[in-house]
This record gives structure tokens, sequence and C-alpha cells, in this order.
């Protein structure tokens, strides 16, 4: 659907050179909720920019559809823009306009017969639930009312992509999570296929398919959504899963720990899917000579698979807690050692 | 007295006319190079650096002539024109070329106000810059463009009594024939009072008007 190939963006700052973008190449397949991620000045915005051409890449290419669209006439350009609907962090309405005229906005542009976009403003209304604001204008509404209507006005030519650019970070998290959903039955019930970018890894989880990490303008890791959570690479990564997945150990705990100057071994065990909920614990401390102690543990769900991920202190015979340990690995469960914490 | 109740309307009614026509003229000469100022702009529209530049500077150059001079400057561009350099219609030749640079400038400051981010929107879903300006620009930028026009017209009403001295009529004449040249106060106090009275019924229609059209 959406292909980067290689797409490199250089701004000319005075003398100085900004690389916004450093070769960036990701595909996205119909249908899907793509996430980029990253720090302020990573290159998100520039990126998803680059799909709708509101930034020019300075090399390599965007494909839309297998179609290299920098190529295109401006003409053809406006004519593609009009299947590829763009939300915004700070919903840029019309405050002049009332909501049906912005929702009706694009239509008019496209010179629809004036009853046709009457029926289809009212409908796009209803199906983001502002059926009755339709003679408001913008500073009537609430933030979350307002990008629903800026959803509304993106999907009125009807485009089979969303853009969406940090479409949530001005809401607060009760109002993120009622616009995610909206989005998400979006793009289940019409197949549009969603390319979003975020500073949120809430935001990643509670909708995104797959998902690419952008860091200087590189992508330093992509994936789906579960295995970037479950087991990510870089350094920047695993901060962004940790913003959201608490999985370290609280400070007092480490301190304690640090002060026992314990020698007994410390795992972190992750299960997923069927191995959570398997009674590995007691099985394990009454088949081999060790006991378990769990310093810290949680189980959230990622993509509806459920993930865990346990904290356990081994106490016992080095021998039969490496037994014990192969046995634990035997039934699906990732462990990893972290007596980094200790150190 | 020195003079009676019919000069004074007739006085008022030449400012009323030579401010209201030269602003006609100035604004269609004003708006549309206000919007060629925002959309040639690096960045904008329709980015083009030879217009912006020589764009700015002839504006600037019509901005930096004081009015009174640059009414006699163009004597002979105004003898051209309307055929005559004295009266009121030959007044409003030099009014517009003072009123039109300014609005052009007045409006630019206006447009600049809309969100980028709206243009953004507009761009995004495929509009073509008429559009842009027509139906987000200007609608967006329409109530702080009343008022700015509102402070136009003001300003020419102003323009329009320094034009009495060139013999261009108006309440400015009478002020300086009769009420200045023949030390006549109450004159003096009597144009003075009208042009007050002019200059607030301006400004609040200005402020109703841009109240108004704030939602359209």
């Amino acid at each position: 659907m959406i292909q980067f190939e290689g797409v490199a963006k250089t701004y000319q700052s005075g003398k100085q050179e900004i690389h916004a973008l450093n070769g960036i190449d990701l595909t996205v397949e119909t249908g899907e909720i793509y996430g980029v991620i990253g720090f302020s000045g990573a290159g998100k915005s520039s990126l998803i920019r680059t799909v709708n051409l509101l930034e020019r890449p300075t090399t390599g290419r965007v494909l839309i559809q297998g179609k290299d669209i920098s190529t295109l006439s401006s003409k053809e350009i406006r004519t593609i823009r009009k299947d590829i609907g763009m939300i915004f962090q700070h919903f840029n309405l019309l405050n002049s306009k009332t909501v049906y005229h912005n929702v009706a906005m694009p239509l008019l542009l496209a010179k629809t017969p004036k009853a046709d976009i009457e029926k289809q403003v009212k409908d796009l209304l209803e199906f983001v639930g502002l059926g009755d604001q339709a003679q408001k204008y913008p500073d009537q509404l609430s933030g979350g009312q307002k990008q629903r209507i800026g959803i509304a006005r993106a999907l009125a030519t009807n485009p089979s992509v969303l853009l969406c650019d940090e479409a949530t970070s001005a809401l607060d998290p009760q109002t993120t999570k009622s616009i995610l959903d909206l989005l998400r039955k979006i793009n289940k019930e019409y197949n549009i296929t969603i390319l979003l970018i975020t500073h949120e890894m809430g935001v990643i989880r509670e909708i995104c398919d797959k998902v690419a990490v952008l860091e200087a303008g590189k992508v330093i890791e992509q994936g789906s959504v579960f295995d970037i959570f479950s087991n990510p690479q870089q350094p920047t990564t695993k901060r962004f899963v940790r913003s959201v997945m608490n999985d370290e150990l609280p400070e007092s705990l480490l301190l304690q720990i640090q002060n026992a100057k314990s020698s007994n071994a410390i795992y972190r065990l992750q299960f997923t899917g069927n191995s959570v909920g398997k009674p590995f614990m007691s099985r394990v401390s009454r088949d081999f000579k060790v006991d378990l102690n769990v310093l810290f543990g949680n189980v959230t769900e990622l993509q509806g698979i459920p993930y865990g991920n346990l904290i356990v202190e081994f106490s016992g015979e080095p021998s039969e807690i490496g037994r014990a340990l192969s046995s634990i690995r035997e039934s699906d469960i990732h462990i990893e050692e972290v007596n980094n914490y200790v150190s | 007295m020195s003079v009676n109740y019919e000069q004074i309307l007739e006085a008022l009614w030449e400012t009323v006319y030579m401010t209201g026509a030269a602003f006609g003229f100035s604004l269609l000469i004003g708006f549309p190079l206000g919007i060629l100022l925002v959309v040639t702009r690096k960045g904008h529209l329709l980015e083009n650096e030879p217009v912006s530049k020589v764009l700015n500077i002839v504006i600037n150059i019509f901005r930096s002539v004081p009015f009174i001079i640059l009414m006699v400057a163009i004597i002979p561009l105004t003898r051209l024109i309307v055929g005559t350099s004295i009266g009121t219609a030959a007044a409003i030749v030099p009014l517009v070329f003072y009123a039109g640079p300014y609005i052009a400038r007045l409006i630019e400051n206006s447009l600049l106000e809309v969100d980028k981010g709206v243009i953004e929107a507009a761009q995004a879903m495929g509009a073509t810059p008429m559009q842009i300006i027509f139906r987000f620009l200007i609608p967006e930028a329409l109530s702080s463009l009343v008022l700015a026009l509102t402070i136009a017209v003001v300003g020419l009403i102003g323009a329009s009594a320094m034009a009495g001295a060139i013999g261009g009529g108006g309440l400015g004449d009478l002020a300086i024939t009769y009420g200045y040249q023949r030390f006549d106060t109450l004159v003096m106090f009597i144009t003075v009072a009208i042009l007050v009275v002019l200059v607030q019924g301006v400004q609040s229609l200005g402020n109703v008007l841009s109240r108004t059209v704030r939602r359209s």
C-alpha cells in the first residue's frame, strides 16, 4: 500500500544541513494500522508528510499502491491527496465555519452536488458520534469532539489511507482512548489503512498492528507490536516499551537486594500466550530443590495476547537451579538473567 | 461664523466621497497585492522570491513617502488620469497611491495570522492554491481583515483632510481656509468635531462588522 524506499529529507538551515530523514525503508500493508514512534525531532512529522507530499523527499521514493508519487504533476498530486485523509494534533479546523461546513469542505472543493454533500456529512457526523452538533462552531467543542470532526472531514472523500499526525497528543487519556477506539472502528469497518505517528507508546500498544521506532531520521527497529513490546532490542525502543510496560524493579526492592548482597540468582521470566496461566512455579519447586521468590510481576495484554513478566529470585544449589531453569525453558517461557540489577 | 451650514454639509460630503472612492480603488489594488505578498513568501503556497522581493520594495517605497509629499510628487500622473490636479476628484489619485500599499500591508498582516495548520489541512485535502486562498485563508482572516480595513478608512479620512491643502475640498480644506487662515475658531471646532464623530462612527461600524463576520 505505502512503501518508503530510501526516503531522505534534508533541510537547509542557513549554512547548516539538517537531516530530518536518513534513508527510510518501510512498507505499510493494506488494511494495517502502522505506528511510527519516536522522540521529538526524530523525523516523524517529516516522514508522515512525505506520503501526501506536504514534504517532498530529497532522495528516495514513496510508492502508493505501487505508484511513485514524486513523479506526479501538481494536479495528480491533488487527486491522490483526496485518497489520503489526514488528521492533525491541533485539529486544524476552520474556526469561522460550522461543524457541518468543516466536514463538507473536501466535498465542496470537489464540487460534489449539494444534496449528496448534505447526506454524506450527516452520515459522517453520525458515524463519529456528533450528529447533533452540526450547527456548532469548533470553538464551542471539546478537544475530543474537534478531533472527531477532523476525522469526519478526513473521511469525507472516502480515502483508502488515513494519516494521523500525533492525533491524540493534545488529548487527555480518556479522550485519547475514545479517539483510538474510533480509529480502530474506521480501520475495521472501512478497511482503511492507517499510518500514525506518535510519541506515546500507549497509542502503539492500543491500536497498532506494526510499529517502527524512529531515531535521528532512521528506523532503528520495526516489527509487529507484539514482538517489539515483548522483546525490544534497541535502547530507545526499550525506553519506549518501559514507558507503558512497567517491568522495572521498584527502587526500594532494588536497594533491598543490593543491601542483602544476595548471591541468589535473579531471572526475568517472560511468558506469552499459552504459557501464561500454567502453574510452573509450584511445579518447579516441587520437582527441584529450589525456592522461588517473586520479586516483581505483571501480566498485560498485547494485541489480544496475554503477556506476563515476572522477576523471580531462585535460591538453592546452583546445579538444581540450572535444572530448574532448563525445565522452565521447555515450557515456552523466555528467561533472562538480571544480575545486572544487583551490580 | 464665516461659513454657512450648506458649506459645511458640502465639505462633509466631499470628505465622505474622497474617502469612499479612494478606499474603493485602494482596496482594488491593495487586496490582490496583500494576498500576493503572503502567498509568494518563502515556504508559502506560491513561493516566488523575485515577485516577493520586487513587491516588497515597491510597497516600501510608497509607504515611506509622506502623504503631503506624495500628493505633490505625483501631480503629473494625477493630471494624466483626471485631467486636473486640483479638486476633489484629483485628490483621490494620491489618496489611492497612499492607501493602496498601506492596505496591502494590512491585509498581509491579517492573512499571516491564519494558522499554518489550516493551510496544511487544506493542502492535504487536495485544495488548489486558489481554493486555499478563497475558501480557507480569507474566511479565517475575515474578522481581522475587517478591523484592518477599518484602520485604513480612518487613515484615509485623515489623509483626505490633508488633501484639502492642495485644494482638494472637504472638511480639511474648510478648516484650513476658514478656521486657520481667517482665524475662525468656531469653524475649526465644528470641522474637528465632525471628523471625530466620523472616525468614531467608522470604527464602531468596523467593530460590529468584524464581530458579525467572525462566523460565517
